[in-house]
């Protein structure tokens, strides 16, 4: 049964009947600028959610492969370290009226709230970078995760788009709810078995996009057209 | 209670040590933190690198800039 058009268009996705679509994406590509004008297509670094992003590369790409959506946890997910920090800027203010804080000399004084503030900064940095940098990647071949679990760690996981078996969007709580940001775990037929996009946002337009990119991966199959 | 008014300089000293001890493992952080911002930026580029591995650099200087103060001033 043929669905009506509405419910086939949505954020630049097409869904298509199979016979019909021989020689089509399921996935629309944009040509050149195209792109800027696509929902969810996002110009800045920062951004948790980008369709077909500009200026990304990743290690091991082949250059053939189109990335299709970069996603990383939710901003709203930083706040409880950019809290902690808050706290532990202003915590020398307090401190310094302690008396046996007070009560050391000058020196030591300034050395040990430069100190203070060292440690602040490797906090902010290490929570920084593991947060912008640990991205989860849907290219037109397969899903890649990027985690780097802390500064000395780095985990890449990949599964190639035709082993995807199960796809399930995990939203629970009152704050996901409310941000609409969840978890998107994928079961593959892959050495790792499970692939899990945490805190990503927008979880259902993400797994829309993993059941298209399936279909267009199943059409290419038929066609012969496999990389 | 014993009202505490004052640090003995034995007690100042082992201070000292200690944070000059802690500035050496800081700087040795900070350039991991260099080491791996690299390998960062290798792995995945976003159009942000420049910036990262500015303040990344800038983070290694001031860790050396407080132990070079540290010693001048303890």
């Amino acid at each position: 049964m043929k669905m009506p058009d509405v419910f086939n268009f949505r954020h630049g996705v097409q869904n298509k009947d199979l016979n019909s679509t021989k020689s089509e994406k399921t996935i629309k590509r944009p040509n050149g600028t195209e792109r800027h004008n696509l929902p969810g297509h996002s110009h800045n670094p920062f951004a948790a959610y980008s369709y077909f992003p500009d200026h990304l590369k990743f290690i091991n790409a082949d250059p053939e492969e189109e990335i299709i959506l970069l996603l990383r946890k939710h901003p709203i997910t930083n706040i409880p370290w950019i809290s902690m920090a808050f706290v532990m800027i202003i915590t020398p203010a307090i401190v310094s009226v302690l008396s046996p804080f007070s009560l050391l000399p000058p020196g030591f004084q300034i050395i040990l709230t430069l100190l203070w503030y060292l440690i602040t900064t490797a906090f902010v940095l290490e929570k920084f970078l593991s947060w912008f940098f640990h991205v989860n990647i849907i290219t037109d071949e397969r899903i890649i995760e990027v985690d780097f679990i802390n500064l000395i760690y780095r985990e890449i996981t990949d599964a190639n788009i035709d082993q995807i078996q199960d796809v399930t969007v995990i939203v629970g709580g009152a704050a996901r709810t409310f941000f609409r940001y969840g978890n998107v775990v994928i079961q593959t037929a892959a050495e790792v078995p499970k692939i899990e996009f945490e805190a990503i946002p927008n979880p259902d337009s993400v797994a829309r996009i993993l059941r298209d990119m399936r279909i267009e991966e199943e059409q290419e199959k038929l066609e012969g057209r496999v990389r | 209670m014993e009202v505490f008014n004052e640090f003995t300089p034995t007690f100042l000293v082992a201070i000292k040590i200690a944070i000059w001890l802690f500035l050496i493992l800081y700087i040795l952080f900070a350039g991991v933190v260099l080491k791996q911002v690299r390998v960062m930026i290798e792995t995945l580029e976003v159009g942000f690198e420049r910036p990262i591995r500015i303040i990344a650099v800038f983070h290694f200087i001031i860790s050396v800039a407080v132990f070079i103060l540290a010693l001048i001033i303890l």
